[in-house]
């Protein structure tokens, strides 16, 4: 593997990871339902092309089913089982906020800053530069940040699932960055069970929309201390 | 001597480029948006025709309005002229690229648009003051993610000369490709689309009171003045166009006064253009513009690419 | 030997779910649960007695491990899965009779709770941190169905706020293990083991500490908000309420100790990397914090099976501060009571469901007079709430005690001094709701007879227990805690 095609990997590595960061960005400054699902879908696209340009890169074969499986599950399936609910439940399109979207935006924003520092201090542990992959870690913290604001500030359950999945693809994106991927058989079973939670989750929101006429989690405030 | 000579005839000889091209620029997106909406639209010299005939007509100046109103349709063109004397577009480095930076364009733009918006209100009609007021509310986000794309370039050179950054930014092709590069240029093209008034930040075509700014703002116009002003924001245009391509994408630009560097220079540079106006159009055809409050939301999309830029620029390296 | 008894551990429950997934008949459904959970604890005691004898025992490949930790643990959790799964059958029978449940919902009750024990026993033997994490978010899918079995309103709410809340505390514990991971990716030779806990122990001290720091923080939060530790606690309350009774028992016997042990074998890790007090510290204070927030939800409360749940926080949080205590005898009295709080939970859950069935309702001002009303059941009630709030002579009170003197001998004082505040102020609060309960006349309307009595010699057996081990402790029990305190030490 010759020093400057480890660079242009390198590169293209960089610039799915930017684009990862900025569909979180853009998720957060949408207000559009099927806009959150379409972003998420194009960010586990760039988060498989990562996968696959870290087994092309550096050999690491095992990340590649984890790969696919990315692009398949979260980019393919997942999406269209969230479409569907949609149009089955016949929600209103319409997110509601708890923080506008200006403040969100900047919220983030800093979010990016802090998750670099915290990177930076895990990185610190390794003896010269690190390779090109590490790099990535200060995105996939910030993705878990956003993902986690996602969940807590937008009023409709879907987009509580879409901020989860989004904290699990910062996850992914971690061990990607540091650790090249964990071994086939545990990504396998992760990936199992997001896809079952995401399943659960779905069937829970049918029956919140049958028993509270709306997904706003607004309504699921009865049980109290 | 020669020196100087040799410097303002070139000088010159850039900004007749410039001024020349500009209504032709204008005219490609309108006929592009034309052809979206199925018409086949006014020829693409129709804004050359319009700048001739408002040079002709009278002008009429409101009893009210004091020299300010008069004084200002030249102060911005003279803005938007020393701009594109500074903006580098067929040769690098520019003539005159000694007398400014970065930093005295975006001032030098911020000029023509505090003017403008006092100019709004100086003729006392209600529409100025509405145009002027949003026009400096949009401004105040729209400035900061300028700044924040146009520096992370100039970061990645280690200079604010534009024709500096233009060089060395074409030396290695590898950083054109770098992400935070590349967000500048999306951070950058919306604030393109806020400042140049575009949809769906602002309809240059409408005279409707809920969804004007930027007409708002020169609606008592008319005449040479109204010429000028029109002349300066086509010129406005074309300076964004060209700091967007040639910022960002420095390819094809001539490094020599020979003339095959010359050809291809200007080839390059009416290309490039030509694609972005017509991206443009795209932009404008498919979006409906934005309800004004919903403005700051896109701006802040906008100055949060040029963070993340910025950011990514210092985790990432060049 | 080793891949004989592991794979019998985790295949028996597997077995038992795709029995129940392909036959729907009630009786058949009952047989399988009941034979299942007996023999996988059958299972869990010859596990016990052979790690006495060799002190672990470990699969060729690495993945699967036990110590006198993991056999304790899985002993208490299969006794508690046994327990339940026998009153689960008169529960549903009753349930189908009057009509709340139908075919269709028994039968998914059966699987899940299979399914259940099975993902249990998963994180139990786990070697490799990485099934520890398939395992675990696959108990809070098990269970998610569960609490949301009657599909009331809300149940639903709970439901979804416990899926939610434990999926992104789970989230954040991954990113714990990758963090973990990456330490020991330049320590161990093999990059297959360098997530298997084993293989981490050896290497303990060459893993950088700065990163297992960070780690622990993750951890800590994501499997303590599966454990139910303050503040991660919210989901417990609205879960536990909602759940059948049975499952409720079974979520607050098994799960928080199958959550208690993922952070066990963590603090354990990082305590042979670290050597100084971080992870003590750390455990101290979420501890007394714990056991600090449930004491005002405790002295207000409306619903008994709330009040549970906070009981369930306190206990955890009482576990956790002896674990941060760390002297052998805070451990044995962390693992005492480990064992006290599961037998104590079972038995008031289940107690509370045959309260509900006779007083329709979960309201405890709506329910007075029980001693007259179901007498059984309200001893059973009254003695119950006495062991689980740390009263003479029960078990609870010799753990508690325990661990008290332990906090004072090792010279936390001050916290040894708020864990009995807490722990007084709880049992006030306790007495006071249940002797309204308990004493007094019932309201006239009240009419509903007790549970059958198979379940309440059940509810006898366990409560006779309970009283047992407040008096003496049988020396192979003594010999299994100390094994698990033991491990413990590391």
């Amino acid at each position: 593997m010759s020093p400057t095609h480890i660079q242009s990997i390198g590169l293209l590595i960089d610039i799915c990871a930017a684009a990862i960061l900025v569909t979180a960005f853009l998720i957060v400054s949408s207000r559009n339902l099927g806009f959150y699902i379409r972003l998420f879908a194009l960010q586990s696209i760039f988060l498989g092309l990562v996968a696959l340009l870290v087994v092309i890169g550096y050999g690491e074969m095992h990340i590649l089913i984890a790969a696919v499986l990315t692009i398949v599950v979260k980019a393919v399936a997942i999406p269209i089982v969230l479409t569907k609910m949609i149009d089955r439940i016949q929600v209103q399109k319409e997110v509601g906020f708890s923080i506008n979207i200006t403040v969100s935006l900047l919220l983030c924003g800093g979010m990016v800053i802090v998750a670099d520092s915290v990177a930076q201090s895990i990185l610190a542990v390794q003896e010269g530069g690190g390779s090109a992959v590490s790099r990535v870690l200060s995105v996939s913290i910030a993705l878990m940040l956003i993902g986690l604001f996602i969940m807590t500030t937008r009023k409709k359950a879907l987009t509580q699932i879409i901020g989860l999945l989004t904290m699990e693809n910062g996850v992914f994106l971690s061990g990607l960055s540091i650790t090249y991927g964990m071994p086939l058989i545990v990504e396998v079973g992760i990936f199992f069970d997001i896809l079952i939670a995401v399943l659960i989750l779905g069937v829970f929101v049918f029956r919140i929309n049958k028993t509270f006429e709306s997904i706003n989690i607004d309504a699921l405030r009865s049980l109290r201390h | 001597m020669n020196q100087i000579v040799t410097t303002i005839a070139t000088s010159l000889a850039h900004l007749v480029l410039v001024l020349a091209i500009a209504p032709l620029v204008t005219g490609v997106v309108r006929k592009t948006k034309a052809r979206f909406q199925n018409r086949r639209g006014a020829s693409v010299l129709q804004p050359y025709f319009d700048l001739a005939k408002l040079f002709t007509k009278e002008v009429v100046v409101s009893s009210v309005a004091s020299w300010l109103f008069q004084a200002t349709p030249y102060l911005v063109f003279g803005s938007m002229l020393v701009i594109a004397l500074l903006v580098p577009t067929v040769i690098t480095p520019v003539p005159l690229h000694w007398v400014g930076d970065i930093i005295t364009v975006i001032y030098l733009f911020a000029l023509g648009r505090f003017f403008i918006a006092l100019a709004g209100l100086d003729t006392g009609s209600a529409f100025g003051g509405l145009g002027s007021s949003r026009e400096m509310s949009i401004a105040s986000i729209v400035e900061p993610a300028m700044m924040l794309a146009i520096f992370t370039a100039s970061v990645t050179a280690g200079s604010t000369n534009l024709s500096i950054v233009v060089e060395r930014l074409s030396a290695s092709p590898l950083a054109m490709m770098n992400p935070a590069h590349l967000l500048a240029f999306a951070g950058l093209f919306i604030v393109m689309i806020a400042e140049t008034g575009r949809i769906p930040v602002d309809n240059p075509a409408t005279h409707l009171e809920l969804t004007m700014i930027h007409e708002a703002m020169i609606l008592e116009y008319s005449g040479r003045y109204l010429a000028l002003i029109e002349w300066a924001s086509q010129i406005k245009l074309v300076v964004f166009l060209a700091l967007l391509s040639n910022m960002f994408f420095p390819v094809g630009m001539a490094a020599t006064w020979s003339p095959w560097a010359l050809t291809v220079g200007v080839g390059a540079f009416c290309l490039k253009v030509t694609v972005l106006a017509v991206i443009v159009a795209v932009i404008e055809s498919m979006n409906a513009k934005l309800r004004l409050f919903r403005v700051p939301e896109l701006l802040m999309v906008a100055f949060i690419l040029s963070l993340l830029a910025l950011i990514l620029y210092f985790i990432i390296g060049a | 030997m080793s891949t004989i008894l592991f794979s019998l551990l985790i295949g028996t429950p597997i077995t038992a779910s795709v029995l129940c997934a392909v036959f729907h008949r009630r009786r058949i459904l009952e047989v399988i649960s009941v034979t299942s959970a007996g023999v996988t604890f059958l299972w869990a005691t010859w596990l016990m007695s052979v790690v006495i004898e060799h002190k672990t025992i470990s699969s060729p490949e690495g993945w699967w491990y036990a110590d006198g930790l993991s056999a304790y643990i899985a002993v208490i959790v299969c006794g508690s899965a046994l327990v339940v799964a026998l009153y689960s059958v008169g529960y549903l029978r009753r349930q189908v009779r009057s009509r709340n449940v139908d075919g269709r919902q028994l039968w998914l009750y059966y699987l899940l709770l299979n399914v259940f024990l099975f993902t249990m026993m998963l994180v139990l033997i786990s070697n490799n941190l990485g099934f520890l994490w398939i395992g675990t978010e696959a108990t809070t899918l098990a269970t998610a169905l569960l609490v949301a079995f009657y599909e009331r309103e809300s149940s639903i709410e709970a439901a979804w706020k416990y899926v939610i809340i434990c999926s992104v505390g789970i989230a954040l514990a991954l990113f714990g293990i990758i963090l973990t991971y990456f330490s020991a990716l330049h320590v161990v030779p093999a990059a297959g083991n360098a997530l298997n806990w084993s293989s981490l122990m050896v290497v303990a001290k060459e893993l950088d500490p700065a990163v297992l720091k960070l780690a622990f923080i993750f951890i800590l939060v994501g499997f303590g908000t599966k454990a139910g530790l303050a503040p991660m606690h919210t989901w417990k309350p609205d879960a536990y309420s909602e759940a059948p009774a049975p499952i409720s028992a079974l979520m607050a016997a098994g799960l928080v100790n199958v959550a208690l042990y993922s952070l066990m074998r963590f603090y354990i890790l990082v305590n042979a990397a670290l050597g100084d007090g971080y992870a003590s510290t750390l455990f101290l204070v979420f501890g007394l914090v714990s056991m600090g927030m449930a004491v005002p939800f405790i002295l207000l409360q409306r619903s008994f099976k709330r009040l549970l749940a906070y009981s369930s926080v306190e206990h955890v949080g009482i576990i956790v501060f002896a674990l941060g205590i760390g002297s052998p005898l805070a451990y044995f009295g962390a693992m005492l009571h480990l064992l006290v709080n599961a037998i104590a939970k079972v038995l008031l859950f289940l107690t509370a469901s045959n309260v509900r069935l006779a007083y329709k309702s979960k309201i405890m001002r709506k329910v007075s007079g029980a001693i007259t009303v179901i007498p059984v059941s309200a001893t059973f009630l009254i003695v119950g709430v006495f062991a689980l709030t740390g009263w003479p002579p029960f078990g609870a009170f010799v753990s508690e005690f325990t661990i008290v003197s332990a906090g004072f001998a090792s010279g936390h004082a001050v916290p040894s001094i708020l864990f009995i505040g807490f722990v007084v102020s709880i049992f006030v609060g306790f007495i006071y709701y249940i002797s309204k309960m308990v004493l007094g006349t019932p309201a006239a309307r009240v009419t509903g007879g007790d549970a059958d009595t198979a379940s309440l010699l059940l509810l006898g057996v366990l409560l006779a227990a309970l009283l047992l081990l407040g008096v003496y402790i049988p020396p192979p029990l003594q010999q299994c805690i100390q094994n698990a305190a033991a491990v413990l030490m590391g």
